[in-house]
């Protein structure tokens, strides 16, 4: 009978540690339509166009350029916007990466727009 | 001579333990997750939207077991069946590291278009300390 204790005892330690329940979380503003308060030609710019390979602000940077780059906006203006679009065939790490950076240097107004969202601000003349 | 009775009694001492902390998560396809430094917890009651390697989309509202979705068009569908019912609730993307962005951005769009307000990217912790970031 131990035997079969034993075994279940197994049973459960393993199923235990694989599973993981942390990541990253954004948060959607809520809609507010009197808030007028955006100013889109100020925000950071970022484009991912591969692993590694960054447009910002139409300046091609490495990841230590975006990261020294993104600190140094931080400490002029902490509120400042960060738009992050990552070119459809890229992988997906390459973006979590990105991400993880901005939440790393603390950057609290994060923005990842969607295909249609980019289409919607093309038309307001955004990018 | 082993004490087989006291074993015993250890043993299944030992087995409630584990069964009362294991919480049976329903979505257990098995992705290879990106990688992050900063981690935050995902709550327990969260949807969970898998997108596999081959690009296949599972999802689950956080009770029943997963299910594979035909596209984002069926995610969009559910996304707004759920948020009608709980506003705030919250959508988990456990996407492979490798899936091209798209895949990603479908989903994601499928579920803002939709109302999903709270989402969260599910990550495992980076096994090497970042160089951009001291």
């Amino acid at each position: 009978m131990s035997d079969i204790a034993f075994l279940l005892i197994v049973f459960f330690m393993l199923t235990a540690v694989f599973t993981s329940t942390q990541g990253l979380r954004f948060k959607y503003p809520e809609d507010d339509p009197t808030n007028t308060n955006i100013q889109p030609e100020e925000a950071v710019h970022i484009r991912i166009n591969g692993e590694g390979q960054f447009v910002v602000d139409k300046v091609g940077m490495s990841m230590e350029e975006l990261g020294g780059y993104i600190k140094s906006k931080m400490e002029q203006n902490a509120d400042k916007p960060v738009i992050v679009q990552t070119m459809p065939q890229v992988p997906y790490f390459a973006m979590i990466d990105v991400f993880d950076l901005l939440k790393q240097l603390d950057v609290q107004n994060v923005s990842i727009p969607t295909k249609t969202e980019i289409e919607r601000w093309k038309q307001f003349g955004v990018f | 001579m082993i004490p087989t009775a006291s074993m015993s009694d250890i043993a299944f001492l030992l087995i409630i333990f584990f069964m009362l902390t294991t919480s049976f998560s329903p979505e257990r396809t098995s992705v290879e997750l990106p990688e992050s430094i900063v981690r935050t917890e995902v709550t327990d009651q969260a949807s969970i939207i898998a997108i596999k390697e081959d690009g296949t989309i599972m999802f689950t509202s956080g009770e029943e077991p997963a299910y594979e979705l035909t596209g984002p068009n069926e995610l969009a569908q559910v996304t707004e069946d759920i948020v009608r019912l709980v506003e705030s609730k919250e959508f988990v993307i456990k996407a492979d590291r490798n899936v091209p962005y798209q895949m990603v951005d479908s989903v994601l769009d499928a579920l803002r278009s939709n109302g999903a307000r709270n989402i969260g990217l599910l990550t495992r912790p980076e096994p090497k300390t970042s160089a951009a970031v001291q």
